[in-house]
C-alpha cells in the first residue's frame, strides 16, 4: 500500500516535472516566436528586393537623364541633377541605412558599393558647381556611370542572394522553431492525456474508496450500533463526540443530550474524578498513559441517575487527521461481580463448614475416644481382679460394647480421614503369611463362636517378605474375615494366598500382584446386593447373630483401602453356599528385615524400667500407670507439664510418656522445656500420648522434639513394644521394623492373658516356694481364663491357688501339672 | 527614443497662427517666398491658388515644428528628426479626406491614410540632427514615424508609408 503509494506518488512527480519542462519550453519556444514574429512583424527588409531594383532604375533613369541632357543644345541639367541626387541618396541609404549593415559585412556588396559611392562622391563637385562646367562635363560623367554600371549590377545581385539566402534561413529557423513547437507540444499533449486519465483514474478511484469508506462507515456503526458493550468517543479534552445505544442503556442517557459535554461529569464517580482529571491532563501534556492501551480495566463508573456500578474498561487513542480520539469500550459487569461475590461468599462458607466438620471431627476424636479408653482400660483391669463369673461375664460384656464403640468411632474415622486425603501410604516389609495367621488368631474365638473353622494357604508358590502398607491391608482383612465369620454358620473360612502376575517394576524390586481371596461357606449375598455390599452404610440384614449392628461402612472402608493401594476389590457370592471376597493388590518383594522379632504379638518383655508419666486425666493416669506397673515398671507420674518438667529435673528416665493437652504446660512445651534444660532427660526419649490420632497431629509432635506417638486409648501391646523399643539396649541399636498393632483392645487383653498364662507356668516351672505369691498369681490367671474360655484351666488354677494357701507341694505339683495339661490342651482364647 | 520637448510650445504657436490666419483669409493661404516644397491638392480647405496649396520650408516651419528622436532602418543610429506634424498640416490646411496620396520626386507614390495623422504620429520632417535635409539626403521632406516609440511603427506598411524626397500630395475623400 504505502509502496504503491510512493511509486505513484513518484510517477506522479514525473509527469509532473515532465509536463513543467514541456511548458517552460513551450513558454520559451513562444517568446522565440513572438520574437521571430516581431521580427516578421517589424518587416526589417522594407522589401529590400525593391529598394535594390530601385537602385538599378534609378541608376537608369539618371544614365537616361544624362543621354537625354548630351543629346539636347540646350541641355536640361536640373533634371539630370535631380536624378543624381535620387541616385545619390538610394546609393547613401544602402551605404548607411541599419537595414543593409549586414550585406555591407559581405565584400560582393561592399566593395561595388565602395566604388559607386567614391564615383558619385568625385562627381559631386560637378555637378554642384556652375552648369557650364557640367554641361562641358557631361562625357565624363558618362564614363563614370559606365563604369559603375557593372558594379550597380553586381550590387544589386550579391544583395538580393544575400536576402534571399537570409530569409530562407530565417524560414528555415522559423521552420525548426515551429517544428520544436510543435514537438514539445505533442509531448505535452501526451503528458496532459495521460495527466487527465491519471486524474479520471484517481477520481474513479476516490469514488469507489468513497463507496466503500460509506459502507465501512455504515457497518461501523451497525456494529456500534448492536454492540452490548458500551461505545464512547471522546477529544483529548474529555468532551463526548459519540455515544452508542449500549452507552444509552447503560449510563441511562440520550445520546444527544450527552455529545459535546465532558465525560468526567458524567459517567465518571465522585471518588475516582480528581485521578480522571489528573489522568486527562497527564495525557494530553503527552505524559504516561496508564489506563488507555492497557488492555480491560475494571473500575467504577456512574450512571445518570448517580448510581455507581462497576464495569470494566478499554481505552485506545485514534488519530483522525489533526486530532486525537478517545474511544472507550466500556461493560457493566455488576451482575458479573454480583454473582461472582455470591460464588466466593459460598465458597467460603462452604470452606467454613469444612473447616467446621474437620474441627468436629478432631473434637471428636479427643473427646470420645479418651473418655473411652478409660472405660475400656477400667474393664481391663477390672478383670484382673477377683470377679463371680456373672460379673465376669458382664465385665465382658460391657468391654465388647466399648470395643465396638472405639471401632464404630474409628471407622467413621477412617473414612474422614480418607476422604479429607490426609493419610499417606506407609510401605512396610513384612511376611504376608504371618500376617494372615496372626489375623486368624485374633479371630479365632469369634469363629468358634460361630462353630467355624479357620484356614488359610498359599495357592501356588510363597512369598516370603513383601513391601505393603500393612496396617491397612491389615484392617482390611480383618474386616473381610470378620464378614465371613459374622455370615457364617459351623462352616469354613478359608484365605487363600496366591502371587499373580508381574508387576511393572519402577522402583527398583520386583513386583507382582497379590491375590488374597477370603472364602466362606456362608449365607452368601443375593445377586442385587452384590454390587453395592461395598458402597458405604450398606447394612445386612443378618446382625442379630451379634446383636449390634454394624456402622455399614466396613466394605466402604476396605473398598478405599485398597483403591488407594492401587488394587482391586470384588465379591463374587451364592446365596446358601458362601461368598468369595477377593482383592489383588500390587505389592513388592522385599528382603526379609533383619530382627526377626515376633511380629503382631508384642516385643520381648522389657526388664523394670523407670518410667515418667504425665497425664492430667485422673483416669488415664492410673490405667497407664497399672498397666505399666502390671509390667513392672517403675513409675513416677506427674499431672501437668510443670510437674512433669520439675519431676524430669531431679531423675533420670528410661522414658516419659507425656499428655498433649494438659493445664498449666501443654506437653509439647513440657518437652520443649526438657530438652533445652540441662537437666539429666534431655536425651531421654519422650513419647506423646494423644487422642488425636491424625497423621499431621503426629508430625507436629515429632517436630515438637518428641520420640513417638502412642494414641489413645493406650493399648498394651503398643506401650509394651514402645517401651521396648527405646529401652531394650538391642533396639537402641538396631530399630526392628515397625511391629504390626492391631487397632484392638480384646486382642491386647488376649494377649496379655496368654503372655502372663505363660510367664506363670514358666515361673512355677522354677518350683518356686513363695506360696502367697503362687496363690495370687494363679487366682489372677484364673479369673481371665474364664473370661477367655478356659473353663478347665480356670479349675485347675483354682486347684493351684488351693495348693499353695495350704504350703501342700505335693498337692501344688499335681495341679500345676493339672492347670498345664489343661493350657495346652486349651484353644486360642476367645470371648464366651 | 523619441522625445517632444516643444510640442506645447509647437501647439500654441500653431494656435496664435490660426487664430491671424483665420482673422486675415479662412480660405487663403500666403504666397510662398522661398522655392516650394510641398504642393498640396484635393480635399483641402485652404490654398493659395489653383485648388492647391504650395509650401515652402518656412510656411512649413511657422505650422509648427515637432521633434522625433528615433532610429530607422535606413539611416545609421539614432537620429533627431524635425519638421511638422502630418496632423498639424492637415489641420492647417483645412484638410477632410480619409486619404492621402503621396508622391516623391523619383515619382514614388504611396497611400497614406488620414488615420494616420494623429498626435504622437508621422511628422514631415525638413531636418535630420539639426541639418536641413537636401535631396541627397532624402530631403526636402520625410515621412518619419516615431518608429521606436511602437512596434506598430516597425512593420512593412509603414516602412512603405515613409516615403523620403517627397513633394506632392493629394487629400482624398
Amino acid at each position: 500500500m504505502s509502496r504503491r503509494n510512493r511509486f505513484r506518488q513518484g510517477g506522479r512527480a514525473i509527469f509532473f516535472g515532465v509536463a513543467l519542462v514541456c511548458m517552460v519550453a513551450i513558454g520559451f519556444l513562444a517568446v522565440e516566436i513572438v520574437r521571430e514574429l516581431r521580427l516578421l512583424n517589424s518587416a526589417n527588409s522594407d522589401n529590400v528586393q525593391w529598394t535594390l531594383s530601385q537602385a538599378e532604375v534609378e541608376f537608369l533613369e539618371m544614365r537616361h537623364a544624362l543621354d537625354t541632357a548630351r543629346r539636347q543644345s540646350e541641355p536640361d541639367l536640373d533634371r539630370l541633377i535631380e536624378e543624381f541626387d535620387i541616385f545619390y541618396s538610394r546609393i547613401s541609404t544602402l551605404d548607411s541605412g541599419a537595414l543593409y549593415e549586414s550585406l555591407r559585412d559581405i565584400p560582393e556588396f561592399a566593395d561595388p558599393m565602395q566604388r559607386i559611392r567614391q564615383t558619385l562622391d568625385d562627381l559631386v563637385p560637378l555637378i554642384d558647381g556652375p552648369r557650364a562646367d557640367l554641361a562641358a562635363g557631361l562625357p565624363r560623367i558618362e564614363s563614370a556611370l559606365a563604369e559603375s554600371r557593372a558594379d550597380l549590377r553586381d550590387l544589386a545581385t550579391s544583395g538580393l542572394y544575400h536576402f534571399a539566402r537570409q530569409s530562407d534561413s530565417q524560414r528555415i529557423s522559423v521552420a525548426v522553431t515551429l517544428s520544436r513547437l510543435g514537438l514539445l507540444t505533442a509531448v505535452l499533449v501526451m503528458v496532459l492525456v495521460f495527466l487527465l486519465r491519471h486524474a479520471q483514474n484517481a477520481s474513479r478511484q476516490t469514488e469507489r474508496r468513497g463507496h466503500e469508506l460509506a459502507a465501512a462507515y455504515t457497518r461501523l456503526n451497525t456494529i456500534l450500533d448492536t454492540s452490548l458493550d458500551a461505545v464512547l468517543v471522546a477529544d483529548l479534552r474529555g468532551d463526548i463526540q459519540q455515544f452508542n445505544p449500549a452507552a444509552e442503556r447503560i449510563f441511562k442517557y440520550d445520546a444527544q443530550q450527552v455529545i459535546g459535554r465532558n465525560i468526567g461529569g458524567l459517567i465518571v464517580p465522585d471518588h475516582l474524578r480528581d485521578a480522571h482529571e489528573a489522568g486527562m491532563a497527564r495525557m494530553r501534556a503527552g505524559g504516561e498513559r496508564r489506563v488507555i492501551g492497557r488492555g480491560r480495566v475494571r473500575l467504577d463508573a456512574m450512571r445518570s441517575t448517580g448510581e455507581v456500578f462497576p464495569a470494566e474498561l478499554a481505552l485506545e487513542t485514534a488519530h483522525t487527521g489533526s486530532e486525537e480520539i478517545i474511544i472507550g469500550f466500556l461493560r457493566d459487569i455488576s451482575h458479573r461481580v454480583t454473582s461472582e461475590n455470591e460464588l466466593v461468599e459460598a465458597r467460603d462458607k462452604a470452606l467454613a463448614g469444612e473447616k467446621a466438620k474437620a474441627d468436629f471431627l478432631a473434637m471428636m476424636t479427643h473427646e470420645i475416644r479418651t473418655p473411652l479408653n478409660g472405660v475400656l482400660g477400667n474393664l481391663s483391669l477390672l478383670e484382673e481382679t477377683t470377679l463371680t463369673p456373672v460379673q465376669s461375664r458382664y465385665v465382658h460384656n460391657m468391654a465388647v460394647s466399648g470395643k465396638l464403640l472405639m471401632s464404630h468411632v474409628d471407622a467413621v474415622l477412617d473414612i474422614a480421614r480418607f476422604e479429607s486425603g490426609a493419610t499417606g501410604l506407609r510401605a512396610e516389609v513384612v511376611d504376608p503369611g504371618r500376617l494372615v495367621q496372626d489375623i486368624l488368631d485374633s479371630q479365632t474365638s469369634a469363629a468358634e463362636a460361630n462353630g467355624n473353622r479357620l484356614h488359610w494357604a498359599w495357592t501356588g508358590p510363597v512369598a516370603d517378605w513383601i513391601r505393603v502398607d500393612a496396617s491397612r491391608l491389615q484392617q482390611v482383612l480383618v474386616n473381610l474375615v470378620g464378614n465371613a465369620i459374622k455370615f457364617t454358620r459351623n462352616g469354613d473360612v478359608q484365605v487363600e494366598l496366591e502371587q499373580g502376575e508381574p508387576v511393572d517394576p519402577t522402583g527398583g524390586e520386583p513386583g507382582f500382584w497379590l491375590d488374597i481371596r477370603i472364602i466362606d461357606t456362608g449365607v452368601g449375598i443375593a445377586e442385587a446386593d452384590l454390587d453395592r455390599v461395598f458402597e458405604d452404610f450398606q447394612t445386612s440384614g443378618c446382625t442379630q447373630d451379634q446383636g449390634l449392628p454394624g456402622t455399614g461402612l466396613g466394605l466402604g472402608i476396605a473398598r478405599r483401602f485398597v483403591q488407594a493401594m492401587g488394587g482391586e476389590i470384588g465379591a463374587e457370592s451364592t446365596p446358601g453356599e458362601g461368598s468369595v471376597f477377593w482383592l489383588r493388590l500390587p505389592v513388592r518383594a522385599a528382603q526379609p528385615p533383619r530382627s526377626k522379632g515376633r511380629v503382631g504379638t508384642g516385643a520381648s518383655p522389657a526388664g523394670p524400667r523407670s518410667i515418667l508419666l504425665v497425664e492430667d486425666n485422673e483416669i488415664n493416669l492410673q490405667l497407664a500407670r497399672d498397666m505399666l506397673r502390671l509390667m513392672g515398671h517403675g513409675v513416677s507420674v506427674a499431672r501437668n507439664g510443670q510437674e512433669g518438667v520439675a519431676a524430669a529435673e531431679v531423675h533420670r528416665f528410661d522414658l516419659i510418656l507425656m499428655d498433649i493437652r494438659m493445664p498449666v504446660m501443654d506437653g509439647l512445651a513440657a518437652t520443649r522445656a526438657i530438652r533445652e534444660g540441662q537437666g539429666p532427660n534431655r536425651d531421654a526419649p519422650i513419647v506423646a500420648l494423644s487422642a488425636n490420632v491424625l497423621p499431621q497431629a503426629k508430625d507436629r509432635f515429632i517436630a515438637g522434639g518428641m520420640s513417638d506417638f502412642l494414641g489413645k486409648p493406650l493399648m498394651k501391646e503398643e506401650l509394651s513394644q514402645v517401651i521396648a523399643r527405646f529401652c531394650s539396649d538391642a533396639a537402641r541399636e538396631e530399630v526392628p521394623p515397625p511391629a504390626l498393632a492391631l487397632d484392638d483392645p480384646l486382642a491386647a487383653l488376649k494377649a496379655r492373658y496368654l503372655e502372663e498364662t505363660h510367664a506363670l507356668f514358666d515361673w512355677l516351672a522354677t518350683k518356686p516356694e513363695a506360696w502367697t505369691e503362687i496363690a495370687d498369681r494363679a487366682h489372677r490367671i484364673a479369673g481371665s481364663a474364664a473370661a477367655f474360655g478356659h473353663p478347665d484351666l480356670r479349675m485347675a488354677l483354682l486347684s493351684v491357688e488351693t495348693a499353695a494357701e495350704a504350703e501342700d507341694a505335693q498337692a501344688l505339683a499335681l495341679a500345676v501339672d493339672e492347670a498345664r495339661q489343661a493350657w495346652e490342651a486349651a484353644p486360642a482364647p476367645c470371648v464366651a | 527614443m523619441m522625445t517632444f520637448p516643444n510640442l506645447h510650445v509647437a501647439s500654441a504657436a500653431l494656435a496664435l497662427t490660426i487664430a491671424l490666419a483665420g482673422a486675415a483669409s479662412a480660405e487663403h493661404l500666403p504666397e510662398p517666398h522661398g522655392p516650394v516644397i510641398l504642393t498640396v491638392e484635393g480635399a483641402i480647405a485652404r490654398t493659395n491658388g489653383e485648388g492647391r496649396a504650395r509650401l515652402d520650408l518656412q510656411m512649413l516651419r511657422d505650422i509648427g515644428e515637432t521633434t522625433i528622436t528615433t532610429d530607422t532602418i535606413w539611416t545609421a543610429g539614432t537620429s533627431e528628426f524635425t519638421g511638422v506634424a502630418l496632423d498639424d498640416l492637415l489641420e492647417y490646411l483645412g484638410a477632410e479626406g480619409e486619404e492621402i496620396d503621396a508622391r516623391a520626386i523619383n515619382d514614388y507614390a504611396v497611400t497614406v491614410p488620414v488615420a494616420d495623422a494623429v498626435e504622437g504620429g508621422p511628422i514631415l520632417a525638413y531636418a535630420m540632427d539639426g541639418k536641413t535635409m537636401s535631396r541627397r539626403d532624402k530631403g526636402p521632406l520625410w515621412l518619419i514615424y516615431p518608429y521606436a516609440s511602437s512596434s506598430t511603427y516597425r512593420t512593412e506598411v509603414i516602412y512603405a508609408r515613409s516615403i523620403w524626397q517627397l513633394d506632392r500630395m493629394t487629400v482624398r475623400d
